[in-house]
């Protein structure tokens, strides 16, 4: 079943970064996004997949990234009870493809668990490009993940409900 | 030289039939190879001389990105064919306040539950 996305409310706190993302950087914007929404949430086992969806979104920039910059958006919307990541980037079309094969995949299979499971056992022996990332953010992030494309312009929002600890 | 933000270092000793694998550090894109190798040479390891369990202690990892998951991942596949007597078991040491260790862990165990277990 396709899920509905929520529109962004007025009622939110974000943060843009732009940057051109490296190995060394990945790993520190994990810590700020953990930073940031430890604040906002009060909540360590959602900062946790918080961080997580980040690092993983922030790789597949790092791998796939055609040229430009990548932009980094980390927001709570507290009006609406949710929380996104979202990262914009250039990529080629090749890439583009898979992604939407992924994600089409992902949010049309029932069971986040077993299609996590199914896709460790089918592509274990595989050494690049398996898309693991964006399954971990569904499955162990307990997140949506939701794709949008204009050109080679490629932004992946994850995204989830949440009760924020302050107000927004 | 390696920055500070994304050390990683691994070790591996032995007790009996015991294989100890130790991660510190921060697990991202610049640590696969070295887990893939490592993860190599403990599976040579095992296999050489009589080994029954291979302990993992990630008490002192601080992240692991699917790209090095997935080397657990191929490596537990390994496991998992080897016939029933040359098989070990590996058993995964696990800090509670690390919260992706927990998901993680859990998704490794369903994944060969006739292989894993995790200590908390």
């Amino acid at each position: 079943m396709m899920t509905a996305i929520p529109q962004p409310s007025d009622n939110r706190v974000y943060l843009e970064l732009a940057f051109h993302p490296t190995v060394v950087l990945t790993t520190a914007v994990r810590r700020f996004v953990s930073n940031f929404y430890q604040q906002l949430l009060g909540d360590l086992d959602a900062t946790s997949r918080l961080a997580m969806a980040a690092q993983e979104l922030l790789e597949n920039a790092v791998k796939y990234t055609s040229h430009g910059e990548t932009m980094l958006r980390i927001e709570l919307d507290g009006a609406a009870g949710i929380v996104r990541i979202h990262t914009s980037n250039r990529s080629d079309a090749a890439h583009i493809a898979i992604l939407e094969r992924l994600i089409g995949e992902m949010r049309a299979a029932p069971d986040p668990f077993a299609f996590y499971q199914g896709l460790l056992r089918s592509t274990m022996h595989d050494v690049e490009g398996s898309g693991l990332g964006l399954a971990r953010i569904r499955c162990e992030g307990d997140m949506q993940v939701d794709l949008s494309i204009d050109g080679d312009l490629v932004a992946v929002t994850a995204w989830a409900h949440t009760e924020p600890r302050v107000s927004s | 030289m390696r920055n500070a933000v994304d050390a990683f270092s691994s070790r591996i000793t032995r007790d009996g039939e015991t294989l100890h694998l130790f991660l510190e550090g921060d697990a991202n894109m610049s640590a696969v190879e070295e887990i893939g190798r490592t993860l190599e040479d403990v599976h040579k390891a095992a296999r050489t001389d009589p080994t029954s369990l291979v302990l993992v202690d990630l008490r002192n990892l601080e992240f692991m990105n699917s790209s090095c998951f997935k080397k657990f991942v191929s490596w537990l596949g390994r496991v998992q064919e080897l016939a029933g007597e040359k098989r070990y078991m590996i058993r995964f040491l696990s800090d509670p306040n690390m919260h992706w260790q927990r998901r993680s862990l859990h998704v490794l165990q369903c994944f060969a539950p006739n292989v894993v277990s995790v200590v908390v």
